[in-house]
């Protein structure tokens, strides 16, 4: 859950979602290892990462918690995005069948998931345009329909990567200033999820 | 603050621990100590109630630190101090209050009981293909590194450092993990590569009473410290249970067929072991088909000719029974089981004339626990470490895969043995890890200094770590 501390800092838990193969820990990786060295606290995991970002009007911290994509671990996945504040639902562009996993994800969670949670779709191995399965436009239009924010990512070259993770951190609820700090953050704006994605509006 | 593996040993340091009784001793400290000692008698003289009793363990604790905070004991100290003064509070009121709450209902000990006994079968048959396991991850040491950390859960009773020994198995892992990926082109390794591997691990480790381990961190670990790092790994454990709980065939990519013929076969082969053993855990779940029957008798007419030395020594008993126990991997079914070959090799040996002089190189085989002095105890880890190097290499050379050392599986035994071993194990505790010995020591001075010898409903409440032996007694066959 995003929870606001002093100065306004978000602490936020992300969860990420998707097939095995999707490039999930790619991802998180590029983003945590890449660019933003002088804000890296991580212990060197290999399932679990933490980051800072930096935002004109709050400082939001991610916690990541990567789950077990193979069907056979799938019941287990409420267990890990209970509470979570954002999550990135990830499917490889080339793998048509990794595409219905991930809509078989987000039906999830927007059934069980916390109602306020941010959810983005990020189309990975976007370096891999000859070998594409799922065309953007298809992709797109199912984001928009159920209220998703929409990229299509490359961790291999790192494109759209820290956007991906700095549009959640934007989207992410502020803390109202009498608040307390430590209960659950409402969010006044239900309109999250009408917003458009920014690929093909 | 961040609560990752990295820094998680810094509150279980003796230093931390010391710096809280310390405090705890200053006069200005004695309402603290009122307070301490008047919740855990109060809560000791209740029936259990799982919810309540969750819900007022943490609210002490949270009141208390909110106190400490606001005292001067600790005016000018810094977060961290008073993190570890929150600790030091956790550790102290827990391992009172273990006896009390830890499996202290019949429904954790029969899910224990069970879980115990799936993971028991499951063991000796699931492949790491089952759980997919990428092959480049597949190896062995790590994972019986992984499989001992974990297995140490059951030394302690404060709530931290029984997660302390979850997360220093997930840090094996996820070091397995990248040094796999340092080394070759893989992917860089997530969720996808470590869950499988935990899971694995966790069946082949099966600490005892793993459900109620998880079930008191859950609900006596204080909230606030469960988060972050420590709050994924622990999930992950969780998870990695309810994964278990629920394997079936599918769950191992394996025909429905298959995986009852490998149940029933596996539960067979466990029977053979557990009546040498005098395992309760699976004694209880014995289905008594004629089949079964029939290898506890011949199982029961091998053993007789046991009891003379185990009664001479009981400790022998558990090197016997446990070297047994880890026979139980066996890659290639055979007819003939490793722990068949053992008891034929013990009543071939008590039918030998020159028995003594097997024995004489075992200078322990015969002593009683009273015998030990302290002088013994190097004496006695070179025995035993001579004895599980050969035992290795002797099953290596018959092509048996050991994953399950001598000694690991000793835990169970405990819950047999520890009134009878007390002694014993009192004997052999001064063996134990070395901040170990520090808590101990301390648990008893913060014992008088709280009970202050006039009340006597303190005295017999307070649970202290000497006066649970099989506490004790785990602590050291766990070095």
């Amino acid at each position: 859950m995003a929870s606001a501390g002093k100065n306004n800092s978000i602490n936020a838990k992300l969860v990420l979602l998707g097939d095995m193969g999707a490039g999930k820990s790619s991802l998180v990786l590029r983003f945590v290892k890449g660019q933003f060295l002088e804000f890296q606290e991580s212990t060197i995991g290999a399932a679990f990462f933490s980051q800072t970002l930096a935002l004109s009007d709050a400082t939001v911290k991610f916690e990541i918690w990567d789950t077990a994509g193979q069907e056979r671990y799938h019941s287990l996945a409420p267990m890990y995005y209970r509470g979570a504040a954002a999550a990135i639902i990830v499917y490889d562009i080339t793998s048509t069948e990794s595409f219905e996993r991930a809509k078989k994800w987000v039906q999830e969670l927007q059934k069980q998931g916390n109602p306020n949670m941010v959810m983005a779709l990020a189309g990975n191995k976007a370096d891999l345009e000859e070998k594409r399965k799922v065309a953007t436009e298809e992709a797109c239009t199912y984001a928009e329909e159920n209220g998703l924010f929409f990229i299509e990512t490359s961790a291999k070259t790192a494109i759209n990567v820290n956007d991906i993770f700095y549009e959640i951190a934007r989207r992410l609820p502020r803390a109202q200033p009498a608040q307390n700090p430590a209960g659950m953050v409402l969010s006044d704006r239900p309109a999250e999820r009408l917003q458009t994605s920014s690929c093909c509006s | 603050m961040e609560s990752g593996c990295g820094d998680l040993g810094s509150s279980t340091a003796p230093l931390t621990w010391h710096d809280f009784l310390e405090r705890m001793r200053q006069p200005s400290a004695a309402d603290f100590v009122k307070s301490i000692k008047s919740f855990i008698v109060t809560f000791s003289n209740k029936a259990p109630d799982l919810e309540k009793d969750s819900d007022a363990v943490q609210e002490f604790l949270a009141d208390m630190e909110d106190a400490f905070r606001a005292h001067k004991l600790w005016a000018g100290s810094s977060e961290e101090e008073l993190e570890s003064a929150g600790e030091g509070l956790e550790k102290y009121v827990m391992t009172k209050l273990f006896n009390r709450v830890f499996a202290s209902v019949p429904e954790d000990v029969n899910s224990d009981e069970q879980l115990f006994e799936k993971m028991a079968l499951l063991q000796q048959f699931v492949r790491p293909e089952n759980l997919e396991i990428k092959p480049a991850f597949h190896n062995e040491t790590s994972w019986l590194l992984a499989q001992k950390e974990l297995q140490k859960i059951n030394m302690y009773k404060a709530p931290r450092d029984k997660l302390v020994c979850i997360l220093n198995c997930c840090k094996v892992i996820n070091n397995l993990l990248l040094n796999v990926f340092i080394a070759s082109d893989e992917n860089p390794p997530g969720a996808d590569e470590f869950l499988p591997v935990l899971i694995y691990v966790i069946i082949k480790a099966n600490p005892p009473q793993l459900h109620s381990n998880l079930l008191y961190i859950q609900r006596y670990r204080r909230k606030s410290r469960l988060v972050s790092e420590a709050a994924y790994f622990f999930t992950n454990i969780l998870s990695a249970e309810t994964f278990i709980w629920n394997i079936d065939a599918q769950a191992l990519s394996m025909d429905e067929i298959e995986f009852q013929k490998k149940m029933n076969c596996a539960r067979e082969h466990l029977l053979g072991l557990s009546t040498n053993s005098e395992n309760p855990v699976s004694q209880t779940k014995l289905d008594g088909t004629q089949k079964t029957e029939e290898i506890l008798k011949t199982n029961r007419l091998s053993d007789c000719y046991l009891p003379a030395i185990r009664q001479q020594n009981n400790s022998n008993q558990a090197n016997e029974v446990s070297m047994n126990l880890g026979g139980q991997n066996i890659l290639i079914p055979r007819k003939q089981s490793v722990s068949d070959l053992e008891n034929k090799g013990s009543s071939d040996l008590l039918k030998d004339d020159h028995l003594i002089r097997y024995f004489q190189q075992y200078p322990f085989l015969y002593a009683r626990a009273g015998d030990l002095s302290v002088e013994d105890v190097e004496n006695l880890l070179n025995c035993y470490k001579k004895l599980v190097l050969k035992y290795i290499s002797l099953s290596k050379g018959m092509g048996v895969i050991n994953e399950s050392l001598p000694g690991q599986n000793m835990q169970m035994l405990s819950k047999t043995e520890t009134l009878k071993e007390f002694d014993d194990a009192k004997v052999l505790g001064i063996n134990s890890e070395k901040d170990e010995g520090i808590y101990r020591e301390d648990d008893v001075s913060i014992e008088n200094l709280l009970s202050g010898g006039d009340d006597s409903e303190t005295k017999r409440t307070s649970g202290g770590l000497v006066d649970n032996p099989s506490a004790e007694r785990e602590k050291e066959v766990c070095p």
